[in-house]
């Protein structure tokens, strides 16, 4: 939904002098005519995009559809031995979902950046997505995502909380 | 709100003799004063390079022929007076110290006040030109923000340059990495998560109409954009491996610029968009290389660091940022550094906290940075020329990409 912004004048105002130890500026229109004045540029548009979801496949911050997320230590995207029960359970999962893609959520930590990190979620989705297909599931069948330090599961400043988020999650979509 | 507008970094020297700088005062004349607006009008005289202000808020007439004893040491008064009414007006006359001769008047209008800071911004850059100055118009440009909201949740942001005007230009959904596609700002691009996969689209900010531009698997940026916004970097895996490509920026094939089996991310264009800079990991840590848009050869430009994780370019100029702390969890030391893709030194630019979203200004003349420190999130400016310095703070947590 686009619509122009109506801003309430009151409230800019208020939020604009918020913080000014003193007076605020004469807002009567008395000798104030802007006719002779150079306008500077137009007001921008506003958008809401909150329907976004909808299409994605949810905006889940764990696995669902009976998959099971995978945690990677800091800074890696390997594949450990570790992860083998939980990869299996998830190509079980994928072989009986008929007509549905598996999306693959590549997860990081808060303590990377930019696009490098987008990247660096990519190569754990890449990796879970390769682990996969070494056990049949057709590569058609699955389409990765990196959502970078985007999708958390927690906030806290622990060990613990920053390793659930260096995960890949797993879900079917159309 | 508070405001730090003259927190220098510390590893700045004020290097440029002040004598080289117009020493200035400011004189408000409005109805009211506005303290706010005025230290707005400081920060530009400041990071301009060109101007020494004093920092006393004198108050006068705006159109006296009196100019105050204790002003005529002064090469020049800035008179202004800013009003609302239909609309914000700012009245702005130059004079010459000695003498009271005016050497300037201009009055600017915008329809409300919280975007008076960019009539701030555009007064002080007209005296600029006026006295004939290198330009500094990069002050009235919007900088264009992402940050997250919640998981899988972020905005897009217009502000100006001091982050005193924040506006939401697209709430809710995932929106990321915002990227100026054109000179003139009217429109960026932007990643949206609302399919299946990553989609970049161009957004017009003042009508709202909005072009797919393409979309990919994996991931996808929009990286840089040429001079005269024509062609496009982009960062996507339509295969699931990261890598850098070009394409025109009214669509049509991609050109893979990159072919690494790792990570190369972040291009931008150098040496007159003949060549490109980008991260990659390919020495097994991230690190700065460049190599030519057409050719296959790849070289590395940073030999320092272990963690180079972000760079910018303008012409030859290179900015990247370097982690210099191995703190697997908690704040890490990011420092930020100027180098050369025609391989002449290499010098810092930042010496203490977090210092990460290194962006030139238009002209190349100025930095932009994030910097986390234990006083707080600020957005920094640094003008290469002069060494002058600015922080403002952020107002904002959690800033994904910049753009400005």
């Amino acid at each position: 939904m686009i619509k122009k912004v109506l801003l309430s004048t009151s409230v800019l105002v208020l939020l604009f002098l918020t913080g000014c130890g003193q007076n605020s500026p004469d807002l009567s229109a008395s000798n104030n005519n802007i006719s002779d004045a150079t306008a500077l540029s137009g007001d921008t548009v506003s958008i809401n995009d909150n329907a976004y979801g909808n299409e994605s496949g949810g905006r889940g911050n764990s696995s669902s559809d009976g998959f099971q997320s995978l945690y990677f230590n800091f800074g890696d995207y390997s594949i450990s031995s570790n992860m083998e029960n939980a990869i299996s359970r998830n190509v079980n999962v994928a072989n009986n979902a008929s007509g549905r893609r598996v999306k693959i959520e590549g997860n990081c930590d808060e303590f990377g950046t930019d696009e490098y990190n987008y990247a660096l979620g990519l190569k754990r989705a890449k990796a879970v997505k390769d682990s996969m297909s070494s056990q049949g599931i057709n590569t058609s069948k699955m389409v990765m995502v990196s959502f970078g330090e985007s999708n958390p599961i927690c906030t806290s400043s622990t060990d613990s909380c920053y390793g659930k988020n260096r995960r890949v999650d797993l879900r079917l979509v159309r | 709100m508070s405001l730090n507008l003259f927190a220098v970094d510390a590893s700045f020297k004020i290097e440029k003799d002040v004598e080289h700088r117009s020493r200035i005062a400011v004189v408000d004349t409005s109805p009211s004063t506005n303290e706010q607006f005025f230290k707005i009008l400081l920060s530009d005289l400041k990071i301009s390079g060109h101007f020494l202000a004093d920092t006393t808020h004198n108050r006068g007439e705006l159109n006296s022929k009196f100019i105050a004893p204790a002003l005529k040491s002064k090469e020049y008064i800035l008179r202004y007076a800013l009003t609302q009414g239909s609309g914000t007006k700012l009245v702005v006359r130059l004079l010459k110290a000695s003498d009271g001769k005016e050497l300037f008047r201009k009055s600017y209008s915008i329809p409300t006040i919280t975007k008076a800071p960019f009539l701030a911004h555009k007064a002080i850059s007209d005296i600029n030109d006026v006295l004939k100055y290198a330009s500094i118009s990069w002050i009235n440009r919007y900088v264009v923000f992402s940050r997250y909201t919640s998981a899988k949740q972020s905005e897009i942001i217009l502000a100006d340059y001091t982050f005193n005007y924040k506006k939401v230009i697209i709430r809710g959904g995932l929106n990321l990495f915002p990227k100026w596609a054109d000179a003139n700002q009217k429109s960026f691009y932007y990643t949206s998560y609302a399919g299946i996969i990553p989609t970049l689209y161009r957004l017009n900010i003042y009508s709202g109409s909005k072009q797919k531009i393409t979309s990919s698997e994996g991931m996808l940026v929009c990286s840089d954009v040429s001079k005269n916004g024509s062609k496009i970097l982009l960062t996507m895996a339509p295969e699931g491996q990261a890598d850098i490509y070009e394409m025109s920026s009214s669509g049509g094939a991609k050109k893979r610029i990159t072919t690494f089996n790792g990570i190369d991310v972040n291009g931008k264009y150098v040496d007159n968009d003949s060549r490109i800079v980008f991260v990659s990991n390919r020495l097994g840590y991230a690190n700065i290389f460049k190599k030519s848009i057409s050719g296959s050869g790849v070289s590395q430009v940073v030999y320092h660091g272990r963690n180079n994780n972000a760079v910018d370019a303008h012409g030859s100029k290179i900015v990247y940022s370097s982690r210099e702390s191995q703190n697997s969890f908690g704040n890490n030391t990011f420092n930020l550094y100027l180098t050369s893709s025609l391989g002449s030194g290499t010098r810092p630019l930042t010496a203490s906290g977090t210092n990460q979203f290194p962006r030139f200004s238009t002209d190349g003349s100025v930095l932009q940075y994030i910097k986390h420190s234990s006083r707080g999130s600020s957005i920094g400016y640094t003008n290469l020329n002069s060494k002058q310095s600015l922080l403002f703070p952020l107002g904002v947590k959690k800033i994904q990409s910049l753009d400005w």
